[in-house]
């Protein structure tokens, strides 16, 4: 495995890790509702995609960088942190579009390695349903908080994974770019 | 919000974030109690039940310190400090 695809694969368990901490410590304080039940789901799933991970890594023989930063943060600090319920969710929406993206991206690459498909055909199928529990969710909190509100809300963090994406992401696609291109050339 | 309410939410922010109170000066920078900034948003909501208030994204804009924070819930809950 080249540096670049170690750094993709570390990068993808860390997000993992991250979010099955945020969602992990959020189900735990939530009161009992179907949100509460969606999110321990979601956490569950985050857990289960960062073993995941390790463990392709693992098979391929190598072991996981220790990656400071997930991407998620760099949310917070562009957007501003979500005060409550609703903007975790419509950031949540926006964020895991964007990682739905990245394995598309990821699963379109050239010989890719068995263990790193069967990885991602594995996670996709729960992303999807990430997207879909979120947006059902978000459509049950129109009467409390407002469409519009939520609409503006999902907008503003649109913007911001753009300034994300162009501050940090990129090195994402850039090494996908990459090892696509080193793998064209054999070809 | 009193001074004992503003002290129980301290007290309740302490217990939240497994802080000493004391940790939770007015002055103290926010981000500076925690290693990963989500802990916060957790803390943000659990207050929010808690205080049956609701915060949104606007006031929590200016908010810096642990007394930002007490004179934005003093706001929405209505009682000086």
């Amino acid at each position: 495995m080249t540096e670049d695809e170690l750094w993709i694969l570390s990068f993808y368990r860390t997000s993992e890790i991250s979010g099955a901490l945020f969602f992990g410590r959020l189900a735990k304080s939530l009161r009992p509702s179907e949100i509460q039940h969606d999110l321990s789901k979601h956490f569950a799933d985050e857990a289960q995609h960062a073993w995941y991970w390790t463990s392709c890594i693992s098979r391929l023989g190598a072991q996981p960088l220790r990656l400071q930063e997930a991407y998620q943060d760099q949310y917070f600090v562009t957007a501003g942190m979500p005060a409550n319920l609703m903007e975790v969710l419509a950031i949540t929406q926006v964020f895991e579009r964007r990682v739905i993206n990245q394995y598309a991206l990821h699963s379109r690459m050239p010989e890719l390695e068995p263990a790193v498909k069967e990885t991602l055909d594995r996670i996709m199928v729960d992303e999807k349903w990430h997207i879909e529990w979120v947006r059902a969710a978000l459509k049950r909190m129109e009467p409390e908080y407002g469409e519009s509100v939520i609409q503006a809300t999902v907008r503003r963090f649109w913007e911001a994974d753009q300034e994300v994406y162009r501050k940090t992401m990129q090195e994402h696609e850039a090494r996908v770019q990459s090892v696509m291109r080193a793998r064209e050339d054999r070809r | 919000m009193s001074t004992t309410d503003a002290q129980q939410v301290r007290a309740r922010m302490a217990q939240i974030l497994k802080q000493p109170v004391d940790r939770l000066a007015d002055t103290t920078v926010l981000t500076d109690l925690v290693a990963e900034s989500f802990v916060l948003v957790d803390m943000v909501i659990e207050l929010q039940d808690d205080l049956g208030i609701r915060l949104m994204h606007d006031d929590l804009k200016a908010v810096k310190t642990v007394g930002d924070l007490l004179a934005v819930i003093a706001s929405k809950t209505g009682r000086p400090r």
